[in-house]
């Protein structure tokens, strides 16, 4: 082999999925810096930001597993010298790093935000932006490895649309008063809400992670269809 | 990577997979190298399992399978390596063009000839720069065969390759097939159930019908083998009972047999039971593949 087959795929995933990627990038920086412009200009940015973030990555996670399967470009993918094991690991690698790169250049760039002179009133509130930051990625893990798991386009949705009631609820529970009082600082205050939100959403990568690994590895059949 | 040196392009032995509707049930067949094997079946008779199963695809669930050497699909990497498989269902990436196709193919077979890839390219009339959302059907097919054939596969799998194509791009095809086995390490599975392509390119010949091999040997003994003979048969005059007979068909003074053992002793045995034999016929391929099929499905049945 002149190459690695699975980098060429993952590398084949991101060339693919560079348009999203540009895409989140864009929308979610421009979002940004309106965020920087009064109250509505906060408003509109922020429900922008959360936007670009949670449907860049399920854009993404779609693309990547269900287009390849549904346009059948995967029985190509198949036909290279690799095993199915190691094919369906690229996707999953792919998947993560054709979302992992969006995604943190706009949680790095968008928690360096508090740390501004503009935004020193309301330091603490980068607990907030890391909890919210955690929990679309941990979303995306959840989505990303459902579609890995299902076969069905019914089943498909039906894992977007969990996913969508998840991120309400979410957010419901992380703006309550209660919630955000304490984060309204200009000190970085780590809560027990906080903490815990963190280590459930890690927990969730982790747990996503490790169910995709194990689902593969007892998959006899590799060519899914959509 | 080394790969081991095997007297077979690939060999299946024993295999068994079953869905919900269908099974193949115990399929053994074997490709020498440097031949090509036709698999000739009507649709959803197996050849897309049976390749799937050799691409390492899916999983048998009993018998063992070998390509060029490799246990399938334990070592179906290595396997692959040597491989280059088209099929009628298969597509490229549709954000990409064939350029970008060939470059990555390139990149991960040393094989890959670059002079070759643009002979071909002109061959098909094919433009890399195309995306590949804008190919025809045939081009789109062409394409992939291309990218298969560049990267000089020791065993090429073709699953219905030309389904799509028009029938000067058929001949094209057909005619590049024939001068890739003139290189005798070199082989090839074509699945078709389009029998003048079959006959026309292929050394071995293989019939399947609904997951069960029907019948495998080389062309020429199978186009040797078979005859239809037309006989006219005087009132009171019996046929002998010959077990080589696979249909007997009696009009009132007229008899068409066909038999899969013709030897030209059959011909005195007839005759000798005072029928007169007036034509005795080759047949062509697809009237044996039928024949051999319907007799199939009534052992079957029987």
């Amino acid at each position: 082999m002149k190459s690695s087959v699975f980098w060429a795929l993952v590398r084949k995933d991101i060339y693919v999925l560079r348009g999203f990627m540009i895409i989140t990038v864009a929308v979610g920086l421009a979002a940004l810096v309106g965020m920087r412009f009064g109250r509505i200009g906060f408003a509109i940015g922020g429900i922008l930001f959360l936007t670009a973030n949670v449907a860049g990555g399920i854009f993404i996670a779609m693309y990547s597993l269900l287009t390849e399967r549904k346009e059948q470009s995967n029985l190509f993918a198949l036909s290279l010298p690799i095993s199915g094991f190691k094919y369906d690991l690229a996707k999953l690698v792919s998947g993560y790093v054709g979302y992992g790169i969006p995604w943190s250049v706009l949680t790095a760039i968008g928690l360096a935000g508090y740390f501004m002179p503009y935004a020193a009133a309301d330091r603490g509130m980068f607990v907030y932006g890391l909890v919210l930051q955690l929990f679309v990625m941990a979303l995306f893990s959840f989505v990303l490895v459902w579609l890995f798991v299902v076969a069905s386009e019914v089943l498909a949705g039906l894992v977007i649309l969990i996913s969508n009631i998840c991120f309400s609820l979410f957010m419901v529970t992380l703006n309550q008063p209660e919630v955000t009082r304490p984060l309204h600082s200009p000190h970085i205050v780590w809560t027990p809400f906080a903490l815990w939100a963190i280590a459930g959403e890690l927990a969730v990568i982790a747990l996503s992670t490790a169910l995709a690994l194990f689902a593969l590895s007892r998959r006899r059949d590799h060519l899914r269809s959509l | 990577m080394t790969q081991q040196v095997s007297p077979q392009a690939f060999a299946l032995r024993g295999v068994s997979k079953a869905f919900r509707y269908f099974k193949l049930e115990n399929l053994s067949l074997e490709l020498p190298l440097g031949q090509i094997l036709g698999l000739v079946g009507p649709n959803g008779a197996g050849k897309s399992t049976t390749i799937r199963l050799l691409m390492g695809l899916m999983t048998a669930e009993t018998g063992s399978i070998e390509v060029l050497g490799h246990r399938v699909p334990e070592q179906v990497a290595a396997a692959k390596a040597g491989v280059a498989f088209v099929s009628d269902d298969m597509r490229l990436f549709s954000g990409a063009t064939l350029a970008w196709h060939m470059r990555f193919v390139a990149s991960i077979y040393p094989e890959w000839d670059e002079a070759y890839a643009r002979t071909l390219l002109k061959h098909f009339n094919l433009r890399a720069e195309q995306g590949v959302k804008g190919l025809s059907r045939g081009e789109h097919i062409k394409s992939m065969l291309l990218l298969a054939l560049a990267r000089r596969p020791r065993l090429l799998i073709l699953d219905e390759p030309t389904s799509g194509l028009d029938p000067v791009a058929r001949h094209e095809l057909l005619t590049e097939l024939m001068q890739i086995v003139r290189d005798e390490s070199r082989s090839i599975l074509f699945s078709s159930h389009n029998t003048l392509d079959v006959e026309r390119i292929c050394d071995q010949i293989a019939f399947i019908d609904r997951g069960r091999l029907v019948d495998a040997r080389d062309k020429e003994s199978f186009l040797d083998r078979w005859r239809r003979i037309s006989l006219d048969v005087p009132s009171g005059v019996t046929l002998p009972r010959l077990k080589d007979v696979v249909n007997l068909t009696l009009g009132e003074q007229l008899a068409t047999l066909t038999t899969d053992r013709y030897e030209p002793a059959l011909d005195a045995v007839l005759q000798a039971s005072g029928a007169r034999i007036t034509d005795v016929q080759r047949m062509s391929l697809e009237e044996i593949f039928v024949a051999s099929v319907m007799r199939s499905r009534a052992e079957v049945q029987s």
